[in-house]
């Protein structure tokens, strides 16, 4: 096994194993709420290095993941009008809408571009006055910011081919609905910090508090984690449950206000549905009324679509923890990079996806001969 | 891609109305928009980028460190989306850093 072997402080790593593991005097279950975690959790081996002291569920902290089937059959649809530059991160691309994705889509002869910045997708649109430019603004508390600025942008500007098909949730929410869910299992959270560099970590006092959680909020190095587990481990020892932050390099109490003040004046909180879960209430974000000329469900008709999702992908079972990803029974079969059914196997940061990549890994190791 | 990158700022300009600069990834360089942290930054700061704007700022030291594990991990995903964006705003401007 090569855990943590690459890895440079791999020695500060291995004495946090150490640590945790004298401190626990039983088993904690604890979830991150963060795609960059998860990958670095599964790729360098920690859950497993924890094993029996700390179990880790990966929970719904990939974007790209919890956006619902009806989100992206309206991308799908938009994507396939004429005159429309459908623009999107490039993680959106191969996330399978009920009959095809974005790629399928551009394949067929409908103009879909990967950006790297909403901010690039509005000067699309200033490029191209004679078409319509649609961004598809996914994401968390993270990306918010960005998207809220591009709708501001182009009011500002007067651009009016612009439009946005927002998709946004929130993770308080989220976190909120796991410990209300009958036969809920995580007793601690890691808080994604650069959701928290953000917004901060206000939200979460209330909700370690009422439900007697620690929330650490946490980075995505292999030190940091270590170190937020420690600290959940710590605080659930000694019978505490408070806010903390073991990401103080980049993270302030209060966040960034400017970013949240722009979110706010832009974005509205709502319902929305999560893929795999359901609907969570309030754990989403939608256009303000006052920028609804920016609305591309309204601009092309499309807010109606609902979808049922498909039995197959076992993807609201795995975000919650109720399933390893390797235990769904499509994961590597049906179910591939290659081929994804559902979301999680789609992006890097997905749960299935990083099991997958270490599952093949371990098998090349164990089989050199056969690569 | 939640994740945030650190890159020091080379350049601060307005851009009718919005902070905008160019910020130095370990060599790659980026339009970056810089308006949430407009009041904390000048020329030669670190801050950490997501989908192209700051969302933070950051010690030097921290910036190096962390651009040297993400790529160890293998998580700079951010970074080739920067360089393989279809058109980015600048090319547009068409005077390059
Ligand atoms: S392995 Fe594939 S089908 Fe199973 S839960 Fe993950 S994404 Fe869904």
């Amino acid at each position: 096994m090569k855990y943590l072997e690459e890895y440079r402080d791999a020695e500060i790593a291995k004495s946090l194993i150490a640590r945790i593991r004298a401190r626990a005097t039983r088993r904690w279950t604890l979830m991150e709420v963060c795609g960059g975690q998860t990958h670095t959790i599964v790729r360098q081996g920690l859950d497993e290095l924890l094993q029996g002291a700390v179990e880790m569920i990966h929970g719904p902290g990939c974007p790209v993941c919890v956006t619902p089937l009806e989100q992206i059959d309206k991308a799908l649809a938009i994507a396939a009008r004429p005159k429309v530059i459908f623009t999107s991160f490039g993680d959106m691309l191969r996330v399978p809408g009920s009959d095809s994705d974005l790629q399928q889509v551009r394949a067929r002869g409908g103009d879909v571009r990967v950006v790297y910045s909403p901010l690039d997708a509005l000067a699309l649109a200033q490029r191209h006055p004679d078409q319509e430019v649609v961004f598809f603004a996914v994401g968390f508390e993270t990306t918010a910011p960005a998207n809220a600025m591009a709708v501001w942008r182009a009011r500002d500007l007067n651009v009016k081919n612009f439009s946005v098909l927002v998709s946004h949730v929130t993770v308080p929410p989220a976190i909120t609905a796991i410990l209300d869910a009958p036969g809920n299992r995580v007793q601690g959270f890691l808080a994604a910090g650069h959701v928290c560099a953000v917004m901060g970590w206000e939200e979460y006092e209330p909700i370690a508090a009422k439900y007697t959680v620690p929330i650490i909020v946490t980075g995505f190095e292999p030190v940091d984690i270590l170190e937020g587990i420690s600290m959940a481990v710590s605080q659930l020892e000694g019978g505490r449950h408070e806010v903390e932050n073991q990401y103080a390099r980049s993270v302030h109490r209060r966040g960034t206000p400017p970013a949240r003040a722009r979110v706010q004046q832009v974005f509205e909180m709502t319902d929305r549905r999560w893929r795999g879960i359901g609907e969570i209430p309030m754990s989403g974000l939608r256009l303000r009324e006052e920028f609804s000329a920016y609305d591309a469900e309204r601009r092309f008709g499309v807010a109606d679509i609902r979808v049922a999702e498909p039995e197959a992908c076992k993807a609201g079972d795995v975000l919650t923890g109720r399933l390893k990803p390797t235990q769904c029974p499509s994961f590597g079969t049906r179910c591939t990079p290659e081929q994804p059914l559902g979301a999680p196997m789609v992006s890097t940061e997905g749960a299935c996806s990083a099991y997958y990549s270490i599952v093949k890994h371990r098998a090349a190791e164990a089989a050199p001969a056969a690569q | 891609m939640c994740l945030a990158i650190p890159g020091r700022i080379t350049s601060i300009r307005d851009d009718a109305g919005l902070t905008m600069g160019v910020v130095d990834f370990g060599g790659v360089r980026r339009d970056v928009c810089l308006q949430y942290v407009a009041d904390e930054v000048s020329v030669g700061a670190y801050v950490i980028v997501h989908v192209g704007f700051a969302i933070a700022t950051l010690d030097e030291e921290e910036a190096r460190r962390t651009l040297e594990v993400l790529r160890e991990m293998n998580l700079l995903d951010e970074l080739d989306a920067m360089t393989a964006s279809a058109e980015p705003p600048s090319e547009e401007a068409g005077n390059g850093p």
